[in-house]
């Protein structure tokens, strides 16, 4: 596990799937978690937030989780964010380019907490070899 | 394999409503902006039929909460509470792509019938229809009609264009056939854990 104090934000225009995340993490051992609930709302709070961490859905009004992506990529001082993606797009297209926007992980939803754990820790360990 | 949400397939010209018809099966959904009528029969599954009132797109899904487990019940995050989440989200999610908006929606929902007997002593249906309340609350989004629990299976036919809803209590099982199709699908929930697939990249 990463550190504790790890701060994440999720992202997702669904209450209830914030919820579900933000307990999953905190099952995790992740407590430091803040909302938004489109892309708007993520940005403006990723902007000068110092956020570790970003897991977002797809589909959302205002702003969705691919634009948003490609936002924080595009953007000097969030560039290297991690992102992961947990939607219920479950294409090859969708993951194709979540994969070239630069997410970290994929994760389709209905996903279980197994899968959620073995992504950040896929994703946590990538990063430290990168030395980030 | 993974339980995921599909679109029904099942579509038919209905004589009685004369209208296009589509038929959902437990694990389904159809949505349209269509003049036309989704019709299913729910046992212990619950079903909501979503609309924007504006545009007059609607949709109706048919689920239920996979068990998962004594342990895991209360959990507002466990396998069975994200499935239900899913299940809704799918739905409203393909409303809001073909241009429902959010504030607009409501909902009537329906099921949650306590007929499977085998499950009788956790009631499967009381669990579904609290979920679905309890989710639209938390969404904000209003219900304007239920009929939820009982003891009796129903068939729903939604009209989305209009919103009307008519419900029929079926009193008499002329067969197991529902029930059977029901203990299907929760088993089929039961034994696939409910997780997406993992793609590595």
């Amino acid at each position: 596990m990463a550190n504790p104090n790890t701060k994440f934000l999720v992202v997702d225009d669904f209450s209830t799937m914030r919820r579900i995340v933000r307990n999953l993490l905190k099952e995790l051992g992740y407590t430091n978690v803040d909302e938004a609930e489109d892309g708007v709302m993520a940005l403006s709070k990723l902007r000068g937030g110092n956020f570790e961490f970003v897991v977002s859905d797809w589909n959302m009004p205002n702003m969705d989780g691919l634009t948003m992506l490609k936002e924080i990529r595009a953007d000097p001082t969030l560039s290297s964010l991690p992102v992961l993606m947990v939607t219920a797009e479950a294409k090859k297209e969708n993951i194709i380019a979540a994969a070239q926007a630069g997410a970290n992980g994929y994760v389709v939803k209905p996903f279980t907490a197994a899968t959620l754990d073995e992504k950040l820790a896929k994703i946590f360990e990538k990063l430290e070899k990168s030395g980030a | 394999m993974v339980v995921n949400e599909e679109i029904s397939t099942s579509l038919y010209y209905d004589r009685t409503f004369d209208c296009d018809a589509a038929k959902i099966s437990p694990g389904e959904y159809y949505y349209t902006d269509k003049d036309m009528v989704i019709v299913t029969v729910l046992g212990s599954c619950v079903s909501a039929c979503i609309r924007d009132t504006v545009s007059g797109i609607g949709g109706m899904n048919h689920f239920m909460l996979p068990d998962g487990g004594n342990a895991d019940k209360d959990n507002p995050a466990s396998e069975s509470m994200r499935y239900g989440a899913y299940a809704m989200e799918v739905l409203i999610n393909q409303l809001l792509r073909n241009g429902a908006r959010r504030e607009n929606l409501e909902a009537k929902i329906f099921g949650g019938g306590n007929v499977l007997r085998s499950f009788t002593s956790m009631n499967v249906g009381e669990r579904n229809a609290l979920f679905v309340r309890q989710f639209l609350k938390d969404e904000n989004i209003k219900v304007t009609g239920e009929d939820l629990n009982d003891i009796y299976p129903r068939k729903v036919y939604f009209f989305p264009k209009t919103g009307k809803v008519l419900v029929k209590k079926l009193k008499q099982l002329n067969n197991y056939t529902l029930i059977k199709r029901e203990e299907t699908y929760a088993s089929r929930l039961k034994t696939d854990s409910v997780g997406g697939e993992v793609e590595l990249f």
